[in-house]
């Protein structure tokens, strides 16, 4: 950690990274190292003056292939690879081939015959990338996989922690909500605990997932006892249908006891900062005051961390491809 | 008349506890003799004689798989051929393909369509509902007539409790078992309500956490099981549990049968040889129904196998294209290919000194006969000749490229056992060329 400290004020880690992968398809299984790189080197695009250069990418084709809705993660990837001097094409296919009845391997080929150098992809379906990464010859980002890994989003998340509080090892990060269906919450529990963070994980138990303290992580089913010290406050959206008596009795139910709110917060350590990976439903995860409290929340870094992230990760894949090639 | 001789044969037959090396003299489609020298009995030099050295080979009554799906894309005859190459010499289909085996006329159809002396004879389970609700009861004294030899809705359980226990209770009345796929569906997430938000992809637990995949909770079957039982101890059926997979379900089934009902069950062999660790790199030849389960479970299963809790091991195959495989895990089909391995992965008990050669054998042949109330095969003089021939130590490796079915749960494994010959009615269904230049001239 001396090392990312040290970064933040020297800035001096200007070469891209080298992953021991050609694809970003989960957090799980990464070195602790690669994920400290990948942050120092985002630390790094953060710094720079947004007019400066960074144009190192000329030629460079990304695919951004969406199967499932997506604003903020999209724009986010085109904009990051855009800086980079890469050209971005963006593909919908929520209503396009799928509808149509061809299968995804086919897809897949139709896209790889165009011959990209990376495919960012989103899927509804856990796995679905990895089937990607099997079949064509380009590099894959894993930008979302049904309820599995959300990886660029936990990286993200950690730079944005890394420039508040200016180190992970040791913190306590509380992630509440919706934990079962959540592949933010996969990725950030795996992330965390790779470096050394102490990770909790609140949820009501309906919304639990099985086993999951074999991940390393302390699970409550009570708020209270899950942020009480907690130096980070991570919340998850909960998904409309999944309050109306199914996982969930009520929405005030939910917002009453896993809803953050001052009360609960004041549990936490004084300095606790709050965080949501958006769309935030307020009033239901969160009280609509302390999303907006910009003292508290980094919501909106979170925002804006995530293209200085995605540039280092699509730099990084691009130096590791040429690597290999070279090999 | 044409005589078939096997010369020094291992003669496995496990109705009489029979275990020796024999000369074995077929005549038509019967057993002519099991003797210690073959001259003693075949003697006219004008006849014609097969003779066969099978000097450290082994003989056992032909297969009976009884849980084969034939696939929307899967010809009935194409797979009686291959069940015979891989030694089962008797299956039973499930009701639930398309059309539906749910009226007489259709069950005789097929029995009549699937008549071939040299083929794999096949046995029907009729659908126990008409529809696939599972609320109406199908004529299955007709179908019974018409010789179907139980009834199951095949890959969905008979949910309904009035349901079950009328068919139950019918059931037993004419002497049939009731076969049930144990899964409460509302846990498992395969009932369509819109409270539910889910579908159930594999077993519950760590591993379904680290996948994000749905979980189907381990209870979801012994819930079918215990229900079950307290009806079939109500009605008196002959209850008969499908690929079982779980530690509980098996303690059960155990309970049940020390109070003597007529309960019993059967296994697949992916769930003694497999657990829920291959899903990690989400390969979809590992979804299967019910889901491959945590070791603990596959530790019962075998337990299960070993003191006769579980009454029988079939291939549970449902062969599924490549297709609708290759496909991220949440929308790949169900299933995996099981009558080519069948036999293999049963012999792997053997040679892990789980059981004994005549115990797995049992499970295959006369094991299955008995749940199914038919006659037991047996190696004795006049009997039907329908036998395999195999060799237990031949090595081997399981090769997908190389199987005829797709998707094997079990590519590259190591194996020892092969399959050299099959005889159907006394007819050569299947021989290896290993076995035919074993031919003495």
């Amino acid at each position: 950690m001396n090392k990312l400290k040290k970064n933040k004020n020297e800035s001096y880690y200007s070469s891209p990274v080298k992953l021991s992968s050609n694809h970003l398809l989960a957090i799980e299984g990464m070195e602790k190292s690669e994920i400290q790189d990948l942050i120092e080197r985002a630390d790094y695009f953060a710094n720079l003056d947004r007019h400066t250069n960074t144009k190192v990418l000329q030629g460079y084709v990304v695919l951004n292939v969406f199967f499932e809705n997506s604003t903020r993660t999209r724009v986010s990837f085109e904009l990051a690879a855009r800086r980079l001097g890469a050209e971005v094409i963006n593909i919908s296919l929520i209503n396009s081939s799928i509808k149509k009845g061809e299968s995804l391997l086919d897809t897949a080929s139709t896209l790889n015959a165009m011959r990209p150098d990376l495919l960012i992809v989103r899927h509804p379906h856990s796995g679905a990338p990895l089937l990607f990464a099997d079949y064509l010859n380009c590099s894959i980002i894993n930008a979302g996989d049904g309820r599995h890994e959300h990886p660029t989003q936990a990286l993200l998340d950690a730079l944005t922690i890394k420039r508040r509080v200016g180190y992970l090892e040791g913190l306590k990060i509380s992630i509440c909500g919706d934990i079962a269906n959540s592949r933010v919450a996969r990725s950030n529990i795996h992330l965390l605990t790779t470096m050394g963070a102490e990770v909790r994980c609140v949820a009501p138990s309906t919304l639990m997932p099985s086993n999951l303290q074999n991940l390393g992580v302390k699970c409550f089913t009570n708020m209270k006892m899950g942020i009480k010290d907690a130096d980070v406050v991570m919340l998850l959206r909960l998904q409309n249908e999944r309050m109306t008596g199914t996982e969930n009795p009520s929405e005030r139910e939910y917002f009453k006891f896993f809803g953050l709110d001052e009360a609960k917060l004041a549990l936490a350590n004084p300095n606790a900062v709050i965080m949501h990976p958006g769309p935030m439903n307020r009033g239901v995860e969160i009280a609509s005051a302390l999303a907006d409290d910009t003292n508290r929340s980094l919501i909106k870094t979170q925002v804006e961390m995530g293209v200085a992230v995605r540039m280092s990760i699509i730099e990084a894949l691009n130096h590791t491809k040429n690597k290999v090639m070279k090999n | 008349m044409t005589f078939t001789v096997l010369k020094s044969i291992k003669v496995l037959n496990p109705k009489t506890y029979f275990n020796d090396i024999s000369d074995v003299v077929i005549c038509n489609n019967k057993i002519f003799s099991i003797c210690k020298d073959f001259k003693t009995e075949v003697t006219q030099q004008d006849r014609q004689i097969n003779i066969y050295d099978c000097n450290g080979l082994t003989m056992s009554p032909g297969l009976i798989d009884m849980r084969v799906n034939i696939g929307k894309t899967e010809n009935l005859m194409a797979i009686q051929k291959i069940a015979a190459e891989n030694g089962i010499t008797s299956m039973v289909i499930l009701p639930n393909q398309t059309p539906k085996l749910n009226n007489p006329s259709i069950i005789d159809h097929i029995k009549r369509q699937s008549e071939n002396p040299n083929l794999t004879k096949v046995n029907i389970y009729g659908a126990a509902t008409k529809d696939d609700h599972g609320l109406e009861m199908s004529e299955i004294g007709l179908m019974s007539e018409m010789g179907a030899i139980g009834f199951t809705n095949g890959n969905k359980s008979i949910k309904n409790s009035l349901v079950m226990r009328r068919l139950m209770s019918y059931a037993a009345m004419i002497n049939r078992p009731i076969i049930q796929h144990a899964e409460d569906e509302d846990l498992s997430g395969l009932n369509k309500a819109s409270t539910t938000l889910i579908n159930g992809e594999m077993n519950e637990g760590e591993i379904s956490t680290r996948l994000g995949l749905i979980g189907i909770p381990s209870c979801a079957e012994v819930i079918i099981v215990e229900r079950d039982i307290r009806l079939a101890k109500l009605t008196g059926a002959s209850y008969h549990v499908a690929h079982i997979s779980t530690r509980d379900s098996i303690n059960v089934i155990r309970e049940a049968k020390k109070i003597g009902l007529k309960v019993t069950c059967d296994t697949a062999p992916p769930y003694f040889a497999l657990n829920e660790t291959s899903l990690l790199s989400y390969n979809t030849a590992f979804k299967l129904s019910p889901p491959l389960r945590k070791e603990d479970d596959r530790l019962a299963v075998i337990e299960g196998i070993q003191d006769g809790t579980i009454d029988a091991i079939a291939s549970d195959h449902r062969a599924r294209s490549k297709d609708t495989k290759a496909q991220p895990f949440s929308a790949a089909s169900v299933g995996a290919s099981g009558i080519e391995t069948l036999f293999l992965m049963t012999l792997e008990l053997v040679h892990k000194k789980i059981i004994d050669l005549n115990k797995a054998i049992s499970l295959l042949t006369i094991n299955p006969a008995n749940v199914l109330k038919m006659k037991k095969p047996s190696l004795e003089k006049n009997e039907l000749a329908d036998f395999i021939i195999f060799d237990e130590n031949y090595p081997d490796v399981i090769n997908q490229n190389i199987l005829k079915t797709s998707p094997t749960p079990f590519d590259r494994r190591k194996i020892k056992g092969k399959i050299l010959g099959t005889f159907i009615n006394g007819q050569v269904a299947h021989i290896n060329q290993i076995l035919k230049d074993k031919i003495i001239k």
